[in-house]
């Protein structure tokens, strides 16, 4: 077969692919520099510059909305990581009921998020959820887990860890088992500790791992809605709200179609630049992992 | 064989004249589209009622739902980009001047004076005036009465060992039903944190809807309008109905905002973070001597299985004020009577038909048995339809209240309150202009700040009026102006 031929027959799946991705992109961003208007039974977008920029520019519900983004992935990836690394090595051992252990440590991951936004909900609740009632018992007062403006973004970060912390688990327990044991029994016979193993041999074998695990959960964690919408609403106050509750807010609840689709482009940018950094920073542990 | 003859030929021409001439059912073949949200709530009384019709007229009825926040941008797109997915829409009644005011619904005028069925003289005055209509025409039919109202406990607040003690404590007799947000606030403080109910557990003075994204801004309008809202001066609660500039914050709008924040102190713990749903569930659960709510409360109240204060509730229109500000003058007025002006938040639901729908006749049809008064009584007084009253015939009858699980005290006063408060000549119909979903989406930010003490009440309705500004501006302040005054029932130029 010609390699023209071959070519034809990629074009219906490549004009499809670029239908259903760039025409949604590029749509979103001309309304990111447009106003929007129905007239005449279509969808007029009016191009006006970076007006919407520039209004994102003074806005500070969107600044607002951006620090609470990157605390909370900032916080919630780290904790997950960590948590999960020393799971995912907890049920790297043989130990017993080590295949119970695995399916339940899993199980959070497999619920919908709007349902474990629920299940905190009612969990964190102030006067009838089990924590606070748990605190009362042992003689100790409550805690306002979603109402309280110093507490709140915590919850939201403890439900995110409970929730996909079991993504981290799945993917570094992959990365452990793919880990040759010869390498970790040579460094035991040359007098390695168990740290030691650890730090030198285990650690910088597991960083392709580690970066894949971090990468998707931070693009993943970037984007959180559905929790905080259920939980909180984005209160109190805003400290809670996630650029995308705002720019879900600003373009489906306003209708404010042209401004939403400014902020969603915002997050667009805000994920594109901590990947390069993210990339950019973990070069060199990806080079020492490939060596 | 001559008999068998005849019998042939008779029931040959049955045949065929029903070939003919048809079942003699009117919408044969007919499908129509109704687009509402998910059922229960709204969509309960469609799937109702859509045999009965189908049987009786032969036509189809094909429900299309979609959650809440897709309403909106759903009806919306399917009309603007003429799509016209749906015959009959049914939605919240602030949306109507978006739809109407763009051309998109069809006048029912026509259809509504040639259907006795429909009862229109029946529907109180509000709706059927103001709530449904757009430049003089009617534009859909109201299927739910909506308002806020005021829920006290009555064994808390007709306690006479509780009204002493808070007269001797406040220098003033307990007021039952409090007429004033001042007399709610000291009640509210007075029976917060005790067990005043002997059920072993503390509770407390208030529970009101303060949650982000969801329905507070309705609830800081109910207490707003007492303080600002003079008889027979329109326009007070939102903007100046002859320049378009926002009143919001207004010195009476500024007490009521430092009122609202100032009541959670004596409110069911966490309630900054609750929403209607949940003041609801806390109200029956007796955790909360005094609640704003739509007529749901009453209903969980007196009917829900759980409640456990099934009988012990009062019922009232929303307290008011003796200071009231006048924009106008830019100064307080006094009042020797509480100034109270009830407020139709929300504005219940209405369903409309899409002016391009082929099946017009067929939508209103289907409509006007929906609404009538008979079903429309069933659809009240039945759980789960989220629908509240607003026919005069829905507060004659008792019996549909009693049947549905009211006591008949609690429904003769349920009942009351809402139509005293439909009623009211100083009655606050909701924000219905163009964009008014934006307007709403800016307060609410700075609702949730100023509640969570972020920001002031002056600061945060400084930075909402600056943020209404900014949209009247990007609408066009004459098209806005106009359609303010239109929804006001102000002549327009």
């Amino acid at each position: 077969m010609a390699q023209w031929q071959g070519r034809l027959f990629l074009t219906p799946t490549i004009l499809i692919l670029l239908l259903l991705t760039i025409f949604p992109f590029l749509f979103t961003l001309a309304m990111a520099f447009g106003k929007v208007s129905f007239e005449g039974g279509a969808l007029k977008i009016t191009l006006i510059g970076i007006k919407n920029w520039g209004r994102l520019v003074y806005d500070a519900r969107f600044w607002n909305a951006l620090v609470v983004t990157l605390k909370i992935v900032s916080l919630s990836v780290f904790c997950e990581y960590l948590l999960g690394l020393l799971l995912a090595m907890l049920l790297n051992r043989r130990i017993k009921g080590r295949t119970f252990f695995r399916v339940t440590f899993l199980l959070p991951m497999m619920l919908a998020p709007i349902a474990v936004g629920y299940m905190w909900r009612m969990m964190l609740n102030d006067t009838r959820g089990p924590f606070n009632d748990f605190l009362r018992r042992l003689g100790f007062g409550t805690v306002g887990w979603l109402s309280d403006p110093n507490v709140a973004m915590y919850s939201i970060v403890l439900t995110d860890i409970w929730q996909w912390t079991p993504f981290m688990i799945l993917i570094l327990l992959a990365g452990l088992q793919g880990i040759p044991r010869d390498y970790i029994e040579a460094a035991k016979v040359d007098g390695a500790s168990g740290w030691k193993v650890f730090i030198y041999v285990i650690f910088p074998l597991l960083a392709p791992a580690s970066i894949a695990a971090i990468f998707l959960r931070s693009v993943e964690a970037f984007k959180i809605i559905d929790i905080i919408y259920i939980m909180t609403g984005g209160g109190p106050g805003l400290v809670t709200e996630s650029l995308t509750l705002y720019g879900y807010s600003v373009g489906l609840r306003a209708f404010d179609l042209a401004y939403g689709a400014t902020i969603s482009f915002s997050l667009f940018f805000v994920v594109l630049f901590s990947s390069v950094l993210f990339f950019f920073l973990t070069r060199k542990a990806r080079r020492i992992s490939l060596e | 064989m001559r008999k068998l003859v005849v019998v042939t030929l008779l029931v040959g021409i049955a045949v065929l004249g029903v070939g003919v001439f048809g079942t003699g059912r009117k919408f044969e073949g007919v499908t129509i589209t109704v687009f509402t949200q998910p059922p229960p709530f709204i969509a309960k009384p469609v799937q109702m009622f859509a045999p009965d019709w189908e049987r009786m007229t032969g036509g189809k009825v094909k429900l299309i739902t979609a959650p809440w926040a897709e309403l909106y941008p759903k009806m919306y797109s399917s009309f603007a980009l003429g799509a016209h997915l749906y015959d009959i829409v049914i939605f919240p009644a602030a949306w109507l001047p978006d739809f109407a005011g763009a051309g998109f619904l069809a006048p029912l005028d026509d259809f509504i004076a040639a259907d006795p069925r429909i009862a229109w003289e029946d529907i109180l005055p509000v709706y059927r005036e103001r709530i449904v209509t757009w430049g003089g025409k009617v534009f859909a039919v109201p299927v739910d009465g909506d308002c806020h109202i005021f829920y006290y406990r009555k064994d808390a607040l007709e306690n006479p060992e509780y009204q002493a003690k808070f007269e001797e404590k406040y220098g003033y007799p307990l007021p039952v039903p409090p007429r004033t947000w001042k007399e709610v606030r000291d009640i509210a403080e007075f029976f917060n944190g005790w067990d005043w109910d002997g059920d072993g557990r503390p509770e407390y003075g208030v529970v009101e809807a303060r949650r982000k994204d969801d329905q507070a801004y309705w609830t800081f309008f109910s207490r707003a309008a007492g303080y600002v809202s003079i008889p027979g001066q329109p326009g007070g609660l939102f903007f100046d109905p002859e320049t378009m500039e926002p009143l919001i914050n207004s010195p009476g709008h500024v007490k009521a905002l430092e009122d609202y924040i100032e009541i959670m102190k004596f409110g069911v713990p966490g309630m900054i973070n609750m929403d209607s749903g949940e003041i609801r569930t806390v109200f029956a659960a007796g955790e909360a001597a005094m609640a704003i709510d739509w007529g749901d409360i009453g209903v969980l109240s007196e009917v829900g299985e759980e409640s456990m204060v099934k009988g012990k509730v009062g019922y009232a229109i929303l307290p008011g004020s003796t200071t009231v500000w006048d924009y106008k003058k830019g100064e307080w007025a006094k009042f020797d009577e509480p100034n109270q002006a009830p407020y139709l938040a929300f504005g219940g639901w209405v369903a409309a038909i899409d002016v391009k729908s082929p099946y017009l006749e067929a939508a209103y049809d289907f409509i006007s048995f929906l609404a009538s008064p008979e079903n429309s009584y069933r659809s009240v007084t039945t759980p789960e339809t989220g629908f509240n009253p607003y026919r005069v015939s829905h507060f004659e009858r008792l019996s549909g209240w009693i049947g549905f699980g009211f006591g008949p005290k609690a429904a003769e006063t349920y009942l009351k309150a809402i139509q005293d408060t439909i009623a009211h000549p100083n009655v606050q119909p909701d924000l219905r202009i163009p964009g008014g979903a934006r307007y709403f989406e800016a307060l609410d930010a700075e609702l949730a700040l100023a509640a969570a003490g972020a920001k002031s009440a002056q600061e945060a309705l400084d930075a909402v009026a600056k943020a209404w500004e900014r949209i009247t501006e990007e609408l066009g302040r004459e098209n806005q102006l106009k359609a303010y005054r239109l929804s006001l029932g102000l002549p327009v130029e």
